[in-house]
């Protein structure tokens, strides 16, 4: 009896460690291995998130450890993991990664060059704390907004549009601005090309 | 046989004496404005809000801001955006501030036809007097842009236009704004950005087949969005079984980076590079803390 009970709990350990281990629903090969490039990055845009809204202290380090798994994950290191047609389930890549190669493309080199820059901009600490960076974005909101520029400067603030700059421009950023910039590349990248669950 | 024939006939004319009286049905009430004067600069800001520049914007083709053409897929066909430069042929530059303050809070045009609801006039029936006057002061900031709109491609039977009277009339609440003084200025900011300008329903709330907006279901996601899209349940009770606090839900909405460091794809990246990416803090904070609290 008592050998049953541990048969059953040795069998539920196993079943709650491959739920775990699945939780990306089973995916093998180069699907596995670009869920796990994407999983690093995001563990790392989680605890530099946290750091931009003030709630840990700055950490120029963990900075430059988060941008060097951006760097080591983006480019070509990234589309190289997305051979055409890769869209089996689990995939959340959509068949417009290989109709608009090309953009596909310059957006992981994108994130490439800004992860190359947050290096470098890693001791330039924040531009201003979490609060602050708001009413900061209100003012230069509402002036982007303004009357002639309603639309003209507009259109150049949105995401897909902005002018590619390189890493030795954004070493002279702060950092929170340069990794806003890098978000807002994967954001535009999963906008186009990944497939939304609920 | 002929009984038929003649039922058949009689079922015809009703539904032609129905037609033309829907044809005939003058919709939209005269329009008072209290507000003369609008402000442009709030008026941009409120654009960013509302989505009027994300959805009246076809960036991708490389077309001037606001002059349209952009494609929504729905299961009632495709919609297109219309032309809101001010271009007097192909936009709003002949309109006067009522016919505006109409097609905005009435769903009518002009000439005195209804929208399709995927303009979601019904969220901006709740827009005070004085974000019309904004807007309005705003959009005649915008550079004329000669692009003729394109015809709606819709299905038949929700091509028949006349067909939105009754969808309207059945189905709009035309109710203004009321704030509710038990609660605090931010909750109602909240509130009215959430149920009003913002129009956060009118992708998080599911449709019925008739396109309306299932109350009982209130801000639990929907799946059929256009494009395939899905929207997440932002109930009260959802966002905090989440883990979304007011800190986290106002930086996401600023940056588009979720509490697990995923970031927003689909519309909702959209929504954010184009629309609350603009927002003041004050603004986040009301989004924020009416999400969070509205349901308790």
């Amino acid at each position: 009896m008592k050998k049953m009970k541990i048969a059953a709990l040795a069998a539920g350990v196993a079943v709650a460690a491959s739920a775990v281990a699945f939780a990306h629903g089973g995916a093998t090969g180069i699907y596995k291995e670009r869920m796990d490039a994407m999983m690093a990055m995001r563990k790392d845009v989680k605890s530099l998130a946290t750091m931009m809204r003030g709630e840990i202290a700055f950490d120029a380090e963990a900075v430059r450890q988060a941008a060097a798994t951006f760097k080591a994950h983006s480019g070509q290191t990234m589309t190289a993991l997305f051979p055409e047609g890769t869209t089996e389930k689990p995939s959340e890549a959509r068949p417009e990664i290989w109709q608009e190669w090309e953009t596909f493309a310059s957006l992981a080199d994108q994130l490439h060059t800004y992860a190359e820059g947050l290096e470098k901009a890693a001791d330039n600490g924040l531009a201003m704390s979490g609060t602050a960076l708001g009413s900061m974005m209100n003012v230069k909101s509402m002036m982007m907004g303004s009357g002639a520029n309603m639309m003209g400067t507009g259109s150049a603030m949105m995401g897909n549009t902005q002018a590619m700059m390189s890493a030795e421009e954004l070493a002279g950023m702060p950092a929170d601005g340069v990794f806003n910039m890098i978000t807002k590349t994967c954001s535009s990248c999963h906008t186009k090309f990944r497939i939304e669950k609920k | 046989m002929k009984k038929l024939l003649l039922l058949a006939v009689a079922g015809l004319a009703f539904a032609g004496v129905a037609v033309v009286a829907l044809q005939q049905w003058s919709i939209g009430k005269p329009v008072t404005l209290d507000i003369k004067l609008g402000d442009p600069n709030r008026g941009a800001y409120l654009a960013r809000m509302a989505g009027c520049i994300t959805c009246h914007t076809n960036t991708e083709a490389g077309d001037p801001p606001l002059a349209g053409g952009l494609a929504l897929p729905t299961q009632f066909g495709t919609f297109y955006s219309p032309n809101l430069t001010t271009d007097r042929k192909t936009g709003m530059g002949d309109w006067t501030v009522k016919d505006f303050a109409r097609a905005v809070r009435q769903g009518v045009s002009p000439a005195g036809e209804p929208y399709y609801p995927a303009f979601p006039y019904p969220f901006f029936t709740k827009l005070t007097d004085q974000d019309i006057a904004d807007l309005w002061a705003a959009f005649k900031t915008v550079p004329a842009a000669s692009v003729p709109s394109k015809t709606q491609d819709i299905k038949f039977p929700y091509s028949f236009r006349d067909g939105l009277k009754l969808w309207r009339a059945a189905f709009v609440d035309f109710t203004p704004f009321e704030p509710d003084p038990s609660k605090s200025e931010l909750w109602n900011r909240g509130k009215y950005i959430v149920e009003g300008v913002a129009h956060c329903g009118a992708c998080h709330t599911p449709r019925n087949l008739a396109g309306v907006r299932q109350i009982e279901l209130r801000f639990t996601g929907a799946d059929g969005l256009p494009e395939g899209g899905k929207s997440s349940p932002i109930t009260t009770k959802a966002l905090k079984e989440n883990g979304w606090e007011i800190n986290t839900l106002k930086y996401a909405l600023k940056t588009g980076v979720q509490p697990d460091g995923d970031t927003f794809g689909g519309s909702m990246g959209e929504v954010v590079r184009d629309g609350t990416s603009f927002l003041g803090d004050d603004d986040l904070t009301a989004i924020a803390t009416y999400l969070l609290e509205k349901d308790q």
